[in-house]
């Protein structure tokens, strides 16, 4: 420090000010890329100025490089190159898969610690200072060996969670430079099937970074929280597909949103479809067309010649760019990589359509895997309301068409509502981030609480299991004139299946009245929902020629549609309205179920006044 | 939730379904995902044992307590009470061309504040509107040129607002001030009405504040409380007759026209400025005169403390003499025959001095004469035998 307490100019340390709003930050760390995102919900770029940033570290000699660069270093320095590391944590080595392919340094068993999975790599040690000489002390006269001017090359050992420390480390430092505020806390998303042992671990290399780790909140809560806001298009009680399309593995999982209030109905993670495999279709596709543009023979993805592999490497870091301008831009992407094979440049180019051919029969195995998801869920692809997508893979447009075909045509996915691009709400591949730094700020105004309430963020604490409705209780107002078959009036549902108790729902709806003696009421019915499938031909149609025609095309086509059928009648209510003048008044209707399921309904006028007497019926609990 | 298609209301011949179920059906039990606020609500009432309306309540108290909280300041940080004022669309319409007859405290949201903002709330207020109103925050979202113009009025407003000398100059005739100064009372204003001793405080005593900015000396005295002594009653009359103003009127000023190369337009527009703001100031001094003077003649403690002058002064006589009141008048008459009798006398004496000066007078001429005479004779005598 240096005099009169002033720091000196260029301290690397961020200072540390004490302001009212807490700098946190929400950490996404995924097994291929991480994202960091601030107080406010917005994702921060790191010094490279992507918000990408790969999970990757290299050593090259003395430096470390850290992220998008350390990617590039699979090239020619894959041995020295650690990724994917993320899903090793808190394994054991027997239980790390081995046969998996590696383009980068392989995991391998520690040389001291027992059934610890470690990474080698080869780094230069930089040499030690020389001897201090004084005027009585010459290096000559020393007796100690005259040491090294060169560095040293040794072989360093590094356990998965001190990679993991290592990259955080990095992570934060990044928002730290970005904030100009040291980081008080994190939450870091963590994906479903994480166990308690990866858990903990990932918590533990988060703490020896230097992270204070508020959370660590499941992928699927961070997009709840990012997506809880309802609007006028979309309805706070809904029923959320959340498609996560990494770059290493396909997560899928069902939600049932209900006023914020999130659980999920059934989750489903493949690790066989990833952004990987799209790479590959793609870098085969280029290596193709690199071998008749220059008939140099190029056998990639696998490749099995040491040049081969290299231009694997290359067309990889390439195609990355390509896939991300196609997500972005419908017009054709270009991939050009110098010196791709034999000293020969290549550049070309691929167009949305020819890139969803190529990459069809993924989007299918997502396709089935939706359908597997939804059907484990107990639900039909036609009760989802919204689909979310994450994952920089599921930017590209043509999955959303191709998984929009199974749904009902008024879903809301981001890319309908326009929220994709631009860091929008919906934005795939900064969600994850925002809704931790979300989370985050929920969890720092937790300080006043108390504890029991702060212990019910933590996972596994039994606050968090709740009782849920397992019918939809909705309102009906009988007509005489209604058609046979149908429920005998029209229908408002109130309170949907799978809703958590207790809750509450308030509806305020406008009432024709023809005559003075006319009563406004409803009856409180309880409905099962189904979706009827019919097997009709399907009209002449021709379909695009550009489109793929199934092989075997069916004759009957599934038309689907919605039912709902009575179960049970619970209640009715009626009260003759005061203010008939107009031809309609306003009613305001609400439902309580209570944690036990008592059902307290009550109904109540609308005037000009504010509300009315409350009718009240209750439904005695179970 | 509200559902935007009306309902029909009940059929005449609604019965209601006989036989109600006694309960909904069995639940499902599900884990849910601790995150985000409605998360934290749901524990708050399972927890406590609230019910929904209990919640709400508690939510209002808290929000209610948080907005009290934060009713001073802007994202946590203090800012000095400058707060947030509406921009009226006739505001947001300035042209900063025409900056000398904007409002620069309007312009600022800090008309509330106006003379009394310090120059840290003169900062925080201009930051506050710059990144509000900066060019780069608008960037694509209008199309129109004219985007920064309002930008264009804050800078200018800053400007002037930061300069001590230009705020004073601004300060001098800022049109809200002006404007207050034409509601001041006249004399008319009171007639009937001079029992009213409260009313004169309510009137006057924002008026000498408001004045009180312009002086050069500090403190200010102000016109205080109707029980003042007579040493402050004096002191403020003292201190307000011989006031001295820093107010001047430069920024009235007619423009030089910088453009025309004439020397004598140039100094004759600087003439006409300069004698303006010389009347300027004049009649704002005989304003301010015949402000302190109506005020003076309107204070219910200067008839008050006439009173109680004119009784310690009888008072005073009655336990000095404690002469009756014919006596006082015979005495009054004797001082007035003497002093008559000192008058004539005076005159006489002042006549025989007029008299004796004429004599004077007359013998020097005659004296004169006789030398004269004299002198002809000798010179006569001189040249005759020649």
């Amino acid at each position: 420090m240096a005099p009169n307490g002033l720091v000196p100019n260029g301290t690397a340390e961020a200072p540390i000010e004490v302001s009212v709003v807490p700098s946190i930050v929400g950490i996404n760390f995924g097994n291929s890329y991480a994202s960091i995102a601030e107080g406010i919900a917005e994702c921060i770029a790191n010094e490279d100025g992507e918000r990408q940033i790969a999970c990757a570290i290299s050593f090259h000699g003395e430096e470390m490089y850290i992220g998008n660069q350390a990617r590039h270093q699979l090239v020619k320095n894959s041995q020295n190159t650690i990724t994917g590391f993320r899903n090793l944590l808190g394994k054991k080595f027997s239980e790390v898969p081995q046969a998996a392919l590696s383009v980068s340094a392989p995991a391998i068993q520690h040389p001291s610690l027992p059934d610890t999975a470690a990474y080698k790599v080869k780094v230069l040690q930089p040499a030690p200072s020389p001897l201090k000489t004084t005027a009585t002390n010459t290096p000559a006269a020393s007796q100690v060996a005259t040491p090294r001017s060169e560095p040293i090359e040794v072989e360093r050992i590094l356990t998965v969670s001190e990679v993991t420390t290592i990259f955080l480390g990095s992570l934060v430092q990044s928002a730290e430079d970005f904030l100009g505020k040291k980081v008080l806390g994190a939450v870091i998303s963590a994906p479903s099937w994480f166990d308690d042992a990866q858990r903990e671990a990932l918590i533990k290399a988060a703490e020896d970074a230097g992270i204070h780790v508020l959370q660590l909140l499941d992928d699927a809560g961070a997009v709840a929280i990012c997506t809880a806001a309802g609007s006028e298009e979309i309805p706070s009680d809904r029923t959320q597909l959340i498609v996560d399309l990494g770059a290493s593995s396909l997560e899928l999982s069902v939600l049932s949103i209900r006023e914020g209030l999130a659980y999920s109905l059934a989750t489903i993670s493949d690790s066989s479809v990833g952004g990987d495999e799209i790479d590959s279709r793609l870098i085969k596709f280029f290596a193709k067309e690199f071998t008749k543009k220059t008939k140099t023979p190029l056998t990639v993805a696998p490749a099995s010649d040491l040049l081969d592999k290299r231009a694997e490497a290359k067309l990889r870091l390439a195609v990355e760019h390509t896939k991300r301008t196609l997500s972005a831009s419908p017009g054709a992407a270009t991939c050009s990589v110098e010196s791709l094979k034999d000293g020969l440049d290549y550049t070309g180019s691929i167009n949305r359509l020819r890139f969803d051919m190529e990459v069809r029969s993924v989007y299918d195995k997502v396709y089935a895997r939706v359908r597997e998801v939804a059907a484990s869920a107990g639900t039909d692809l036609y009760d989802i309301d919204e689909i979310v997508y994450i994952g920089g893979c599921a930017c590209l447009p043509g999955l959303d068409e191709t998984l929009a075909g199974g749904f009902t045509e008024n879903v809301i996915t981001p890319f309908k509502a326009g929220t994709v691009a631009g860091g929008g709400i919906g934005d795939p591949t900064t969600i994850l981030a925002r809704g931790c730094a979300l989370q985050a700020q929920l969890l720092v105004g937790l300080a006043g609480e108390t504890e029991e309430v702060r212990q019910a963020f933590i996972k596994g604490n039994g606050t968090s299991s709740v009782s849920a409705t397992s019918r939809t209780i909705g309102l009906l107002v009988p007509q005489m004139s209604a058609e046979e078959g149908g429920l005998g009036g029209v229908w408002v549902p109130l309170i949907l299946k799978e809703t958590p108790l207790p809750c509450r729902r308030t509806v305020t709806v406008e009432v024709n009245i023809s005559g003075p003696e006319d009563r406004v009421g409803f009856e409180l019915w309880e409905v099962s929902e189904g979706v009827r499938v019919d097997h009709v031909k399907p009209e002449k149609f021709e379909d695009e020629e550009d489109e793929p025609q199934d092989e075997e095309e069916e004759e009957l086509e599934e038309v689907k549609e919605k039912t709902i059928s009575k179960e049970a009648f619970l209640a009715s209510l009626s009260l003759s309205p005061s203010n008939t003048s107009k031809g309609r008044t306003k009613v305001q209707v609400q439902a309580i179920i209570s944690g036990n399921g008592a059902v307290d309904l009550s109904i109540r006028e609308v005037t000009k006044n504010g509300l009315g007497e409350a009718v009240t019926v209750i439904v005695g609990s179970s | 939730m509200a559902i935007p298609a009306t309902l029909p209301s009940l059929p005449p011949s609604w019965i209601p379904p006989s036989e109600p179920a006694s309960s909904i059906s069995p639940f499902v039990q599900r884990r849910l995902i601790p995150a985000g606020a409605a998360y934290l609500a749901h524990i708050k009432r399972t927890l406590n044992n609230l019910t929904f309306d209990e919640h709400d309540k508690q939510l209002e108290e808290e929000r209610k307590r948080l907005e009290l909280l934060n009713a001073d300041g802007l994202n946590g940080e203090d800012d000095l009470g400058v707060g947030d004022e509406e921009e009226s669309p006739e505001l947001l319409l300035l042209d900063a061309k025409e900056w000398k007859k904007q409002d620069h405290y309007q312009v600022l949201g800090l008309s509330h504040l106006r003379f009394k903002a310090t120059p840290e709330q003169i900062k925080i207020a201009h930051r506050k509107k710059v990144l509000k109103h900066h060019p780069d925050k608008k960037a694509g979202a209008s199309h129109t040129t004219n985007d920064d113009a309002f930008f264009k009025c804050i800078q200018k407003a800053n400007e002037v607002l930061t300069n001590p000398e230009r705020r004073r100059q601004f300060d001098s005739v800022d049109p809200v001030c002006l404007s207050l100064e034409e509601d001041d009372p006249s004399a008319s204003d009171f007639k009937g009405q001079e029992k009213d001793t409260g009313l004169f405080f309510t009137t006057f005593a924002p008026i000498f504040e408001r004045e009180g900015r312009f002086s050069k000396k500090s403190p200010v005295p102000m016109l205080g409380e109707n029980d003042d002594s007579k040493e402050s009653v004096h002191a403020f009359y003292d201190f307000w007759y011989n006031f001295d103003s820093w107010r001047s009127f430069e920024y009235l000023d007619k423009e030089v026209n910088e453009g025309s190369d004439n020397r004598d337009d140039k100094r004759y527009t600087e003439k006409k400025n300069k004698t303006e703001r010389a009347r300027r100031k004049k009649e704002d001094i005989t304003r301010l005169r015949n402000l302190v003077d109506l005020t003076l003649n309107l204070d219910p403690r200067i008839k008050r403390i006439k009173q109680e002058e004119k009784e310690a002064r009888e008072a005073k006589k009655k336990t000095k003499g404690g002469m009756s009141a014919a006596e006082q008048k015979a005495k009054a008459e004797e001082d007035k025959r003497k002093a008559e009798e000192e008058a004539q006398r005076k005159e006489e004496e002042e006549k025989v001095a007029r008299a004796e000066a004429k004599k004077a007078k007359a013998a020097a001429a005659n004296a004169a004469k006789k030398a004269r005479r004299q002198q002809r004779a000798a010179d006569a005598d001189e040249t005759a035998p020649s």
